[in-house]
């Protein structure tokens, strides 16, 4: 692996997408004020709002960094550095999560210290936020995993579809399972055996959709 | 010469190269391009040029076959081959939003031997503005583009893969202006791709003819252009068109048939004499016209092997 290229390529993405991490810092920082000094209402819609702003986030990172390439037809031009399959795919996967995990990271301990520090005494909800936000990183290792190995902005798109409506789903049942559900309201955050499993398993969802791309990638015998 | 020796001394070797498509293949292709050659590699489209190119460039992986670029395996070592290699494509983009400039200061910063005097001098040669965004320049400046980014990396081998389709005139006039001041320099390899003849004939010392996946001749420019010929002839009454090795098609009419031969000598005008036949005229061919018929005659073969099986 040719780590200098790896590094080059992820600056030349992150370089390529500067305008967009900004924009969702903004974003979500909006949302967060909403969720501080809104009250109850204003609770709800900076939830709301936040968890938009990470999921445009990240479907506009995955589809400008995977399909755009073979879409606009940069990728010959990238293909022609002295890189091998192996280091483009690796600098995908780790120039879009690093971008991804900028505003997500940021957003993530937003939360948590406004749930921790509230007068309302919401700690309660901080496993379920944790699940949550985790399954946005789930959804967005998946459209990177479509993207970059079916490189079609069609199966892409799907994917994203199909990510937005598993975490809505998602949010609903974990929302109603019992060892979430019983203490999402009180005052101190309770990991359940069940709580820290979802976890756990959204991890290792994560772990396995990107090793299995990175390996897809590596046998793949047409790359233009 | 031995073979590894022959190797080594290869810029590009293709060895046995097969790759099978559904609806495609690529079949048995061998290619060798010295160092410091200058290769027109022409087909018509769909013929298999640009898979080869990919094949060359390690972006596309060959079924059977070797293949050894600068000395490196392909595709395992293509990223070291890659660093001294320069590849323009006619699908290659660069990123629209960004300058030329950028573009310039990412491959500079990649390529060692980035010579930044030579690609001020092809800015002011091509007439393009460091600053401007790829996506205001017309097609002709992203093709200049693209080159001016390839040929300041000094490249040992140049691949060009139909770099003048779609370009107006005087764009491909500069362009290959600019390609034959490359050539002054002896080390650097060159192949291109093109399926126009005439752009090829103009920089190539080597041309390659490619048909439906297969390589159907190969040879020096000039041997290709001294071998070829066409035959006027006159023939008596009730005469026949002489029989002579070589030809591969027969045209024209009546008495006035017209031989075309892949394999001319002077010796055949005196057979062709002594055969009953007048020769009035031997023309020469331009490479299109070589091509052209070489393609035909071999479609022709194929096709009547096949019919044979």
């Amino acid at each position: 692996m040719n780590f200098n290229m790896i590094k080059r390529l992820i600056f030349k993405d992150w370089y390529l997408q500067r305008v967009l991490i900004p924009l969702s810092l903004l974003g979500g920082a909006a949302a967060l004020a909403t969720i501080l000094y809104g009250g109850r209402p204003g609770f709800i819609l900076g939830l709301i709002l936040l968890i938009t702003v990470l999921v445009t986030t990240s479907a506009m990172l995955t589809m400008n960094m995977t399909v755009l390439e073979r879409k606009e037809q940069t990728l010959p031009f990238v293909m022609s550095l002295p890189i091998s399959y192996r280091d483009y795919t690796a600098a995908k996967l780790l120039g879009i999560l690093g971008s991804f995990l900028v505003p997500w990271s940021l957003f993530m301990v937003a939360s948590f210290t406004i749930l921790a520090l509230a007068p309302t005494h919401s700690q309660g909800l901080i496993p379920y936020v944790a699940i949550m936000g985790t399954e946005i990183l789930v959804s967005t290792s998946l459209i990177t995993a479509v993207g970059l190995i079916t490189e079609s902005q069609g199966w892409a798109i799907t994917a994203m579809m199909i990510g937005n409506v598993a975490l809505n789903a998602f949010g609903y049942l974990v929302a109603h399972l019992d060892g979430v559900s019983r203490y999402m309201f009180g005052p101190v955050a309770r990991w359940t055996p069940l709580a820290a499993g979802l976890l756990f398993a959204e991890c290792a969802t994560i772990a396995l959709m990107l090793g299995g791309t990175f390996l897809v990638q590596s046998r793949k015998k047409d790359f233009l | 010469m031995n073979a590894v020796a022959m190797h080594d001394e290869s810029a590009v070797h293709f060895e046995g190269v097969s790759k099978r498509y559904p609806h495609f293949a690529l079949e048995n292709i061998n290619l060798d391009l010295p160092t410091g050659g200058i290769m027109g590699f022409i087909g018509a489209n769909g013929a298999g040029k640009s898979t080869t190119i990919r094949i060359l460039m390690g972006l596309v992986h060959q079924d059977e076959g070797a293949v050894r670029v600068l000395g490196r395996r392909m595709p395992d070592q293509q990223a070291a081959a890659k660093l001294d290699i320069g590849f323009v494509s006619e699908d290659m983009r660069l990123y629209g939003a960004l300058s030329l400039r950028w573009h310039m200061e990412f491959v500079r910063s990649i390529f060692p031997r980035w010579d930044q005097p030579y690609a001020e001098e092809l800015l002011r040669r091509f007439d393009l503005k460091p600053q401007q965004k790829i996506k205001g320049l017309s097609h002709g400046q992203r093709v200049k583009a693209a080159l001016l980014l390839a040929l300041a990396r000094r490249p040992r081998l140049l691949v060009l893969d139909e770099p003048t389709t779609g370009l107006d005139p005087v764009a491909r006039h500069e362009v290959l202006a600019e390609l034959m001041a490359v050539l002054a320099d002896e080390d650097r390899t060159i192949l291109f791709s093109s399926h126009n003849t005439l752009d090829v004939e103009q920089i190539s010392d080597q041309i390659t003819f490619i048909d439906r996946g297969r390589i159907i001749d190969s040879d020096d420019k000039e041997i290709f252009l001294d071998r070829w010929r066409r035959l006027r002839l006159q023939l008596p009454p009730d005469g026949a068109v002489p029989k002579l090795p070589g030809v591969i098609d027969v045209g024209g009419s009546g008495r006035l048939p017209v031989l075309t031969t892949n394999r001319f000598e002077p010796a055949m005008v005196y057979a062709c004499n002594e055969l009953g036949a007048t020769v009035q005229a031997v023309d020469t061919m331009t490479l299109e016209e070589i091509f052209v018929a070489n393609v035909h005659s071999n479609r022709t073969q194929v096709e009547r092997e096949e019919v044979t099986v």
